[in-house]
């Protein structure tokens, strides 16, 4: 025994007694857990449903930033690619997919490098900032119906001052990383967030006072129903402008002058490797996804579809059917089966009946699935909701890379030109029209 | 704010440029020597609100690896210093001591986009100085290759344009265009970049099958690719906007600084070197010489992106001709191995997709030139950076840069 014992490898050593743990400590714990403490677990949470939900969103929503900014990354490459007549990522994964995965794990491999002359304490959480500051956003936009971090009643407001708080990163890594570049990109970063903070929510106030609410959650409710019921056609102008004053703040193409290539090499991220390197460059992809999730808040229906479509709860109750209920689970696939055989029977007399057979079970599975998948998006809202709404954000992100694909970068001066001389006062006279509107409309 | 411990040690072990004396922010004089000029004592003051920004040699839109020193004030370029050498090679010596053979592999590597108008004026100054009469077939071959590789030249231009102004695009279809001339001249020369083709008194070899049968591919839809390849960008509203009216360049500014080349064609000044100063097969092949900015203010940098554009055009025709013209006979004249021209001098001039290219020989009547000049244009134009560029943005600095196309090759020899 002894003998046999010396022969197991250190790493048995450990695993063996973890086994033993896990298969007879783990059962008696759980029991013990869901018997003894869970009521009492569950009291509590009860008694702090707004705690619970704040915690279990807040975590939701930082793991979901990750995947959402991959697949951004991925699409942006795939796309841009295919527009270039390249082919982009193909190396890991199918058709490339785990490219940006691969390169996610290859950034906190690196060193994570710091110059010499930098301010160590900002440059460290200057990143950490303007990712902050990018995935709490997310808190206020509903992904469904009910599928909201935090009903907040002024939500619009909320999302507006945590958007601008980037800028604050931008800036304190620009300064921190003692380089010309990096200062010449954050200072760029502040001008041009601050200039575009001013029409992109004059853009957004003429909607609100059509809608008489602060909450995003309420905002998406309203334009429930047909298309038609959509923003877009009431608010065209304030759509236009909040698109463009959007991409502006995300420093997206052809606004992206704080991270010229080939002018200040990398702007602010010029000093940055490594992790902290990661979370600015995922800041920017997640940016991406929030402006696109909100152009499909504001303007575009939300997670509405864009026709009203039932959404039924199902009345059924399968207990009601008493001995029905087996016997129907029992023998109705197999009657399915041999009802959608016949027609492939009836095509070839001549082959053997398996076949047949085999061809109407791989039809009666796929109509199952797809009347598990009608019946799911009928009768839970949210799932039909959410379905929609990465639809709908998923083709502004994509106009977002065709952009990027085709743009060039345009100049600071014609930058800040435009924010202030046409985007302003357009959003001005949007705000001016939609109030006269609104006045005339209730004095009839 | 303090520093971090043990910082001056360590930084100025690595770097003795860098070296921070104590606090933060206390740099070496910049630069690290005693002024020399009276210009650099000036352009390396600071007055309140400038600083230095340095640009290269390892910068992404520089073309190569060219510094320049921008003086800022903000967004503003107050002055600028461009600074040269990081590629030197030493190319005029190099030739001074290879025979006359060896002196086309020498300097085909001087401008890498367009290398065979590089062989070409020095092999016509060989030629007037050993009396070589070039057989036809072989001047039809030079201009046909030489006009293909203009347009391939002028096309990686318009890409380079756009990527320097933020467009990721235009530098993959430009790409596409010059790989399929640049295979077509592999199949004839054997080399992609550095052809080696011309010789002293004709060519290397003979047009083959396979280059003419990708050239007729080619020329049966170059017009409508370079069409389609130039509306991306020519109908950008955010690139022609970039563009107008940055780096204005008028013809009497040009004609004193010795600009050539499409530059000074777009400034106003029908100045071209094949029509000029005529040689080879060009006076009896039919083609227009592009003008643009012929205003008293002359032409900006769309002007002068806008007319290599239009070169490419009239390329086009060249080469259409030089296929319906070309004559039967020799490629390469009879000449001795081993070249002794008599002593005397010989300068020649062609017209490279950058300007007047020119080649100035002294023949001491051995084997080897005693003194051989060049004369490239991307240096001339570099001159004029520091015009151009003051007092615009950073940003423009690129647009300026990139419309006058320079290699750095060239400029540094």
């Amino acid at each position: 025994m002894s003998k046999s014992l010396g022969q197991v490898t250190t790493a048995g050593k450990v695993i063996i007694p973890l086994l033993l743990v896990i298969l007879v400590v783990g059962p008696i714990a759980t029991y013990l857990l869901a018997t003894v403490a869970g009521p009492v677990i569950m009291d509590v949470l009860n008694s702090n449903l707004g705690i619970v939900r704040f915690v279990v969103a807040i975590t939701g929503v930082l793991l979901f930033s990750i995947p959402a900014a991959f697949i951004i990354i991925y699409m942006e490459l795939k796309v841009i690619a295919f527009m270039n007549l390249r082919i982009g990522p193909d190396r890991v994964g199918p058709k490339g997919a785990a490219h940006s995965v691969i390169a996610g794990l290859k950034v906190l491999t690196k060193e994570d490098f710091s110059p010499n002359a930098a301010d160590r304490t900002v440059f460290t959480w200057a990143p950490v900032i303007v990712f902050l500051t990018s995935v709490m956003t997310f808190l206020v936009i509903p992904f469904g119906p009910g599928l909201v971090g935090a009903k907040l009643n002024i939500g619009v407001l909320y999302l507006f001052s945590v958007g601008g708080m980037s800028v604050v990163g931008l800036l304190l890594a620009g300064w921190s990383s003692f380089n010309k570049y990096s200062l010449l990109g954050g200072l760029r970063a502040a001008a041009q967030v601050v200039s575009y903070e001013i029409p992109l929510t004059l853009s957004v106030v003429g909607l609100i006072l059509l809608a008489g609410t602060l909450s995003v959650d309420q905002l998406a409710a309203n334009q429930a129903g047909w298309f038609t019921n959509w923003y877009v056609f009431r608010q065209p102008l304030g759509a236009l402008i909040f698109f463009i004053a959007a991409t502006a703040e995300a420093n997206r193409t052809p606004f992206d002058l704080t991270e010229a290539d080939s002018e200040i090499v990398a702007g602010f991220a010029t000093e940055y490797s490594g992790m902290r390197f990661g979370f600015l460059f995922f800041a920017e992809y997640v940016n991406v996804f929030i402006i696109s999730a909100l152009m499909t808040t504001f303007f575009f229906g939300a997670w509405n579809a864009p026709f009203p479509f039932p959404h039924l709860t199902v009345a059924l109750d399968p207990g009601s059917l008493g001995i029905l209920l087996p016997i129907a689970i029992a023998v109705g696939p197999l009657l399915v089966t041999l009802a959608l055989a016949v027609p492939f029977w009836l095509i070839r007399t001549k082959a053997p009946a398996w076949q047949a057979l085999l061809g109407g079970f791989a039809l009666a599975n796929l109509l199952a699935f797809g009347a598990i998948g009608l019946l799911t998006y009928i009768s839970w809202d949210w799932v039909a909701g959410l379905i929609w709404f990465f639809v709908k954000s998923f083709m502004f992100v994509f106009v977002f890379v065709w952009m990027r694909g085709t743009f060039p970068r345009v100049r600071v001066d014609q930058l800040m030109g435009f924010a202030w001389k046409w985007l302003l006062p357009a959003a001005l006279l949007n705000l001016f029209v939609t109030a006269l509107a609104i006045i005339v409309v209730k004095s009839l | 704010m303090t520093a971090p411990t043990g910082l001056g040690h360590h930084a100025s072990q690595d770097d003795p440029r860098i070296m921070l004396d104590g606090q933060i922010g206390q740099y070496e004089q910049v630069p690290p020597y005693p002024t020399r000029t009276e210009r650099e004592a000036e352009f390396y003051s600071l007055r309140d609100g400038e600083m230095f920004l340095n640009m290269g040699p390892q910068h992404p839109s520089t073309h190569g690896v060219l510094r320049v020193v921008l003086k800022i004030n903000g967004e503003n370029v107050v002055d600028l210093d461009p600074v040269l050498g990081y590629l030197h090679r030493g190319v005029e010596k190099l030739c001074e001591n290879s025979d006359y053979h060896h002196v086309i592999s020498q300097i085909d590597p001087l401008e890498y986009v367009s290398s065979l108008f590089m062989e070409w004026a020095p092999v016509m100054s060989f030629e007037q100085l050993l009396d070589v009469k070039v057989p036809r077939r072989a001047e039809y071959i030079r201009v046909l290759t030489g006009e293909l590789l203009r347009i391939a030249s002028h096309v990686l231009f318009q890409g380079w344009m756009a990527l320097d102004l933020g467009g990721l695009a235009p530098i993959l279809y430009s790409f596409i265009e010059r790989d399929e001339i640049v295979e077509m001249l592999a199949a004839l020369t054997g080399q992609r970049m550095l052809f080696n083709y011309f010789r002293i008194g004709g060519v290397n070899g003979d047009l083959n099958h396979e280059f003419m049968s990708r050239l007729g591919d080619w020329m049966s839809r170059a017009l409508v690719q370079h069409e389609a390849n130039i509306g991306l960008l020519n109908e950008n509203e955010i690139f022609v906007r970039r563009m107008r009216d940055i780096g204005r360049l008028d013809g009497e500014t040009a004609k004193r600084m010795g600009v050539s080349g499409p530059n000074i064609r777009a400034a106003g000044v029908p100045f071209d070197v094949r029509r000029a100063h005529p040689y080879s097969v060009y006076p009896e092949l039919e083609f227009d010489i592009p003008v643009r900015g012929t205003g008293p203010a002359g032409g900006d940098s769309l002007d002068r992106y806008l007319l290599r554009l239009d070169e490419v055009r009239e390329s086009i025709r060249i080469i259409d001709q030089c296929l319906h013209n070309m004559p039967d006979g020799p490629v390469m004249a009879r000449l001795p191995r081993l070249m002794r021209p008599r002593p005397g001098r010989a300068w020649a001039a062609v017209e490279s997709p950058r300007g007047l290219f020119g080649t100035y020989v002294i023949s001491d009547g051995t084997d080897q030139p005693f003194r051989m000049k060049i004369h490239d244009p991307s240096f001339v134009h570099l001159q004029l950076v520091g015009m151009l560029m003051k007092n615009n943005l950073i940003a423009d600095t690129m647009a300026v840069m990139a419309s006058l196309d320079p290699v750095m090759g060239g400029i540094d020899k």
